[in-house]
This record gives structure tokens, sequence and C-alpha cells, in this order.
């Protein structure tokens, strides 16, 4: 299909002429100063696309309609672009000479440029310096902070378990209560069951729904819920919940997607009327890899409630960020210490259930 | 003698435009050891699945037991399946679950719903399960998983299911083609035994010539989904062979 192809194409011409525009000014500033260059107002930098923000949304429009004439005329000139690797046309170039080395190829090359491009903007836009790692006033005031952390006041430490015996609880109840959740929705987000007329607007719904709840970052739903009920544990769990039923709706759903077909044929023929194929065909088919994922997720959960804690999530991070706020480091090193053991003893746990389930 | 089953001008195209079956007519009586023959995709598979409607036909009619069968839904549709029970050539057992589990499966339609989904299974139940899984010579296996079994032991409690099932007919989607020859003669005659002496009609879908002319009391044969013999398994001679199987077609004997 040559239209995808172009699309695809012209999307990437259109990040190749901005890096050009871009690194070309940039280049500019470097070598010549941009006083002297006469037209500081048009060098672009990050500056500039917050001040003429609706004519870099115009400008950008007008170079994708250039990109996409390049697009369309690499495709006449018959160029091995990233696009024909991506969708290929076997009628337009035999299979033969459609794989030279990717050095010798257009597409090769076109890549490579991006990539190397692309690092030297990332290089710049993070300001990443070695005269800043190495600065001897910044390295020390970094040594101070080490030695705190280093040397642990322990007298905190009956407190560092309690609350982070709170967060493992925080993470356990979201989990608790998405699971029988995202076990429900899942059935309505696995493809291969949700395959009828009736259904399939239903599957788009719910994927579309799954998708952005889970896109919004459980510290973002912390946010929320602390304006909701308050700071404290029970924004934190309603913020893991949420975040939780998301994913393990699709995990869940992706497991039921690999479910083999014939088990469900077997059952079927026995008479079996559809809720006792689900329970003796699907449900022995997924129980195993979904304890596994649950497992994971409430691993996952105990890391993220230690930083959702961070916002007023409740548990072990709500107790970190009041000492990190003091500068108190030998506290600070003491609840570093604990988190750290238990995220590594949680790991431990879940690896070692999810390894004996296989 | 009416016959048990009774196909009427069955047809079937797929969505994507495939002639599965056309126009197929056919007979069969109480206590027969039916066998299809034909190449792949000659439309053999599709035929079987129409009848316990794993597939759903496109058109004509079926009469299995004296009722219209190809229009049924709901409850009568897991009761015609109930009555027609089915094996399969990649055995289709639920892995990870014990075999008497397995072979328990052949109740759900007999058992109430909810009582099956929290395993209370009768006695009767239990010892008929027990009793055909004996029955198929694997008896002592009740507690193995079934994944952890050979082929053709897989294939002998998808037997033992399908017996579990009391089914009046029983259809067979090439029950040995994923078995060696010698495994594969032991469970056609666990299909023969089931014919024989629990009176059971099968339908059985088979490639190996040689096991049609042992095991078949009639043979129909399919090409591009039209019948195209049909007869005693000794009247296939080598102008029949080249007419189902194509010109350039050779026999294969399985001993």
């Amino acid at each position: 299909m040559s239209a995808k192809r172009i699309i695809f194409d012209s999307v990437l011409f259109l990040y190749t002429l901005v890096l050009l525009a871009y690194g070309s000014t940039q280049l500019a500033i470097a070598f010549a100063p941009a006083p002297a260059f006469g037209l500081s107002d048009l060098v672009i930098d990050q500056e500039f696309f917050v001040r003429r923000f609706p004519e870099v949304v115009t400008g950008v429009g007008v170079l994708w309609a250039l990109a996409a004439l390049l697009a369309a005329f690499a495709y006449k000139l018959n160029l091995l672009t990233t696009g024909e690797i991506l969708f290929p046309n076997r009628q337009r170039r035999p299979p033969a000479e459609a794989n030279p080395h990717f050095l010798r190829s257009f597409w090769g090359l076109h890549l490579l440029f991006l990539f190397l491009a692309t690092l030297a903007m990332s290089l710049q836009v993070t300001e990443a310096s070695f005269y800043e790692l190495f600065d001897r006033e910044g390295l020390s005031g970094a040594w101070r902070l080490w030695l705190g952390l280093t040397h642990p006041n322990f007298s905190l430490l009956a407190k560092a378990i309690t609350e982070a015996i709170e967060t493992i609880l925080i993470a356990f109840l979201a989990t608790v209560i998405a699971i029988p959740v995202a076990f429900f929705l899942a059935f309505f987000c696995a493809k291969n069951i949700m395959n009828n007329r009736v259904a399939f607007p239903f599957y788009v719904l719910l994927r579309v729904f799954m998708n952005v709840s889970r896109s919004v970052e459980p510290l973002i739903w912390a946010l929320i819920f602390t304006v909701w009920v308050g700071v404290g544990p029970f924004a934190g769990m309603l913020a893991l919940t949420i975040h939780s039923i998301a994913s393990l709706a699709k995990y869940y759903s992706e497991i039921l997607e690999g479910v083999a077909d014939g088990p469900i044929d077997g059952i079927r023929s026995t008479g079996a009327n559809a809720v006792q194929v689900v329970w003796f065909a699907i449900v022995p088919q997924i129980i195993l890899p979904y304890i596994g994922m649950t497992i994971y997720r409430w691993d996952t959960n105990v890391r993220m409630a230690t930083v959702i804690g961070l916002v007023g999530g409740g548990g072990i991070g709500t107790l970190l960020i009041q000492y990190q706020g003091q500068a108190m480091w030998p506290e600070v090193g003491c609840i570093i210490l604990v988190i750290a053991v238990i995220v590594w003893l949680m790991d431990l746990a879940s690896a070692y259930v999810r390894e004996a389930l296989k | 003698m009416n016959p048990l089953l009774s196909i009427k001008n069955l047809s079937k195209v797929y969505p994507s435009g495939v002639r599965a079956l056309n126009n197929v007519s056919l007979d069969v009586a109480h206590g027969e050891f039916l066998v299809i023959i034909g190449l792949s995709g000659s439309g053999k598979t599709t035929l079987l699945r129409c009848l316990n409607r794993l597939t759903d036909p496109g058109g004509g009619e079926i009469y299995f037991d004296g009722a219209r069968a190809d229009q049924l839904t709901g409850p009568a549709l897991n009761d015609l399946r109930r009555r027609v029970a089915m094996i399969f050539q990649t055995f289709n057992l639920v892995p990870r679950r014990s075999v008497i589990a397995n072979v328990l499966a052949g109740r759900l339609g007999h058992v109430s719903v909810w009582k099956s989904l929290l395993g209370l299974f009768s006695e009767t139940d239990r010892a008929l399960a027990q009793h055909y899984l004996e029955l198929v010579g694997i008896g002592e296996k009740a507690n193995s998983r079934a994944d952890q079994l050979s082929g053709g032991q897989q294939q002998r409690v998808a037997i033992a299911r399908a017996l579990c099932q009391q089914p009046k007919l029983l259809l067979a989607d090439e029950p040995v083609a994923s078995l060696d020859p010698a495994t594969a003669h032991v469970v056609m005659d666990y299909l023969r035994k089931a014919n024989r002496e629990l009176g059971i009609t099968v339908i059985c879908n088979l490639h190996f010539l040689s096991l049609v002319r042992e095991y078949a009391t009639r043979v129909v044969a399919l090409r591009a989904g039209e019948i195209v013999f049909q007869g005693h398994p000794s009247e296939i001679n080598e102008d029949w062979f080249k007419q189902i199987y194509g010109e350039a077609a050779r026999e294969v004997h399985v001993r």
C-alpha cells in the first residue's frame, strides 16, 4: 500500500526538515554570535518555539506539506525509504533487490542521520555538561549528602518500618480491589471474545477508556484524589486502584487473547453453555498466568505507592518527603534503606513465586 | 426405520469466499461406522463441524433423531451437542487439568450449571467418568495431568470424554492424523468398540485408505465440497481413487 508508505515517510521527512532548521540556526549561533548574525529573532531555539507558537504550528504544517511532496518524490525516484521497508510493495520491487546492506541504502543512512542529529539535540537540550558534573562546590555538597545517607539515623527505624508496612498494605488493598473488576473487564477487552458485530463497539470503547486511564500516571491520579478525599493513605490507595484496574485488565485481556481455541471447541462440543465454557475451557488456561501477573502488579504497586507517598499518598513516601524537605539526610538515609530492602524483598518474592508457577 | 441423521442440500461459504460445502445430501443410519474421505480442504472438517454446529451451515437442512437441528440456538443447541459428541485431530483436552476432570467435562450437558461450576458432580457422574476411562484402557491415569500424556493416550481421554456424554452419534475429525501408525490402530479400535458394543453411530474423517477398508461400514468421498463417491469400502478401486484424490495421487499404506 503506497499511501501508508508516503504518510509514514512524510512524517519522517517532516522531522528531518525540523531538525535541519533547528540544527542550522544552532550552528549559526555557535560559530557566529547571534547579534552579529543580525537575525537574532529568527534563531530557532526553545524560546522561539514558546514565543512564536502559532507561527511554529503553521510552519510545521507547511513543512509537512513539503515533506509529503518530498515523500512522493522519493517514491517516484524509487528510493528505498523507511516507509517502503515497513510497508513493502512486492509488485514494485522484487524481494531479491529489496535488501541491500543498510549503510548502502537510503533508509539506513536516513535513520542513521536522524539518530545522530537527535542525539546531538538531546545533549544540547538537556544541558549535559562535564563541567557541572565535576564542579568542586557541587561535588562537596553531594559528598556531604552522601555522608548523611550512608550514616543512617537508626532511631527512625521503627517509624520507617511502620510506614513501610502501611505502603505495602496500600498496595495490597489497591491490587485486591482491582482484581475482580479487571477480571470482569478483561473479557470485554479481549479481541477473540468480542469478535461479533454487536460486541465490537463496546470493545473499542472500553479499550480507549482503558488506554486513557492507564496513560494517566498514578502520580496524577494521586493529585486528584488528595483533593477529593484529602491527603493520606486512602488517596494513594484509590490512585493505585484506578491504575491497577486498567493495567491488570490489559494484562489479563492479552492472556485471554493467547488462549488456545482447541479446548474451547472441546468443551463446547460436550453441550456446555457459555458460562461453563468460560469456567472449564478458558479459566484453567489463564489462571496461572493471571496469578503471576497479579503478584507482579502488587510488587509494582509497592514501588509506585512509595512514589505516590511523595505527593501526599501516605506511607513511607510521605515520611521521606518530610525529612527530605528539612534536609535531614541521616534520617532520609534510614528511610531509603528501608525502602530498598522492602522493594528488594518484594521483587525477590514475586520473582520466586512467578518462577514456581510456570 | 428412519435414519439417525439426514442432511439435505447442505452448503457452507466462509466469509473469505471459500465454498467449503456445496449441496451435500446424506443419510446416516443407526449403528453405522461411516468414514468420510477426501483431500485436505475438501470440506470434511466443515461437514462434521456443521453437524454439531461448532460451525454454522450456510444453507440446507440437518435432521437429527427426527428433529430439525440446523436452526437450534441456546439451550436446545447445547442439548444437541450433548447428544452428538466429537473428538478432534488435536485432542482438544483442557491442559493443566487432570484426566478425570477432562472426562467429567463430558457430563457438563447433563448437570445443572451451578453445580458444575462449584465442582459438585454426583457420585454417579464420577463413577461414569471412571468407567469410561477404564473402557479406553487408561483407568490408572485418572489423576495425571492431561497435557503430560502421550498423543495416543490424550486421544483416548478425548474418547472417554465423548462417551461420558452418552451420545447417540460420535463425530471423529481426523482422530489419528497426528498419531503414529501403531497408536492409530489402538485409537481406531476403541472407536470401533464404541460403535459395536455401545451402539453409538460413528462418523469419522480419515486420510488413510488402509484404515478406511479396515474400519468403515460405508464410505463417502468429498471433493471440493461435493460428494463424489458413496459406497462400501471394497468398492474403492484405482479409478475411484484417482477421481477422489486426483490423477497424480498414489496410495500410502498404513499397517
